[in-house]
């Protein structure tokens, strides 16, 4: 997927856990680990929004596209 | 807890299993009296039930045969579907129900269903030419409404298979 989710990056800056985010944006391990190694079809605006809020970055941080070359 | 649809499907599988054992024991109680009547064409009289082939036992064995032959494959082909019903039956679960593997059964079944409306449409093929040529005949013939069936089955099949990719979408959505 063009799509990649930088979530570990992110996490790794701000120095937290997978099992700290997950407390902090009320999300199981499962489905987080989903997200991070990028299986995910879909993240819900919520989610986003949690995962903003608890490592205070910006979805585009999270998010990146990386198109065909 | 336990929902109504829950004691459906519970009842369904036995009933579907009862269907298998009676279609399988009539397939073999078929064959048994097929070969006692290969030795006593009176055996032909009553195969099963007051099934009475005798006529075209008289008229010709290989025709007979054939007969026999065709009635067997399509019990057995209908007793598949009911084997594969109860496969269905005791796969799916309610919380999670469109899996690829009852997907591909259902298609399966509809597969089965068509070769059996096959099988059952050669067989009143061969009865209303055997009716021709021998006289007194009572005709035999098989409804071929199930080629509706096997559509109906392939459709919801397809619609199984569109529900797969949905629910793997929804459970990979965080």
């Amino acid at each position: 997927m063009p799509i990649i989710v930088n979530l570990d990056v992110m996490m790794a800056k701000r120095k937290m856990s997978l099992n700290e985010l997950s407390e902090k944006v009320n999300l199981t391990l499962a489905n987080l680990s989903i997200l991070k190694t990028g299986k995910a079809k879909a993240v819900r605006f919520s989610t986003l929004e949690a995962i903003c809020k608890a490592l205070d970055c910006q979805p585009g941080d999270i998010l990146e596209f990386v198109g065909k070359k | 807890m336990r929902t109504k649809t829950d004691v459906i499907l519970k009842v369904m599988n036995v009933l579907a299993w009862l269907a298998f054992a009676g279609l399988v024991v009539k397939a073999g109680a078929i064959v048994i009296s097929y070969s006692v009547s290969i030795g006593n064409p009176e055996g032909a009289k009553n195969l099963y039930m007051g099934l009475n082939f005798y006529p075209i036992r008289q008229f010709d064995f290989w025709h007979y045969t054939g007969t026999v032959i065709l009635m067997i494959a399509l019990l057995l082909l209908e007793a598949y579907t009911a084997f594969l019903v109860t496969r269905v039956l005791s796969t799916i679960k309610l919380t999670n129900p469109f899996t690829i593997e009852v997907s591909r059964t259902l298609e399966k079944i509809s597969y089965i269903i068509l070769l059996a409306w096959v099988a059952a449409m050669v067989f009143n093929a061969h009865a209303t030419w055997l009716s021709k040529k021998i006289a007194g005949l009572q005709e035999n013939l098989i409804s071929g409404e199930f080629i509706l069936l096997a559509g109906v089955v392939f459709v919801i099949a397809q619609v199984f298979k569109k529900g797969v990719e949905i629910q793997s979408e929804n459970e990979l959505t965080v």
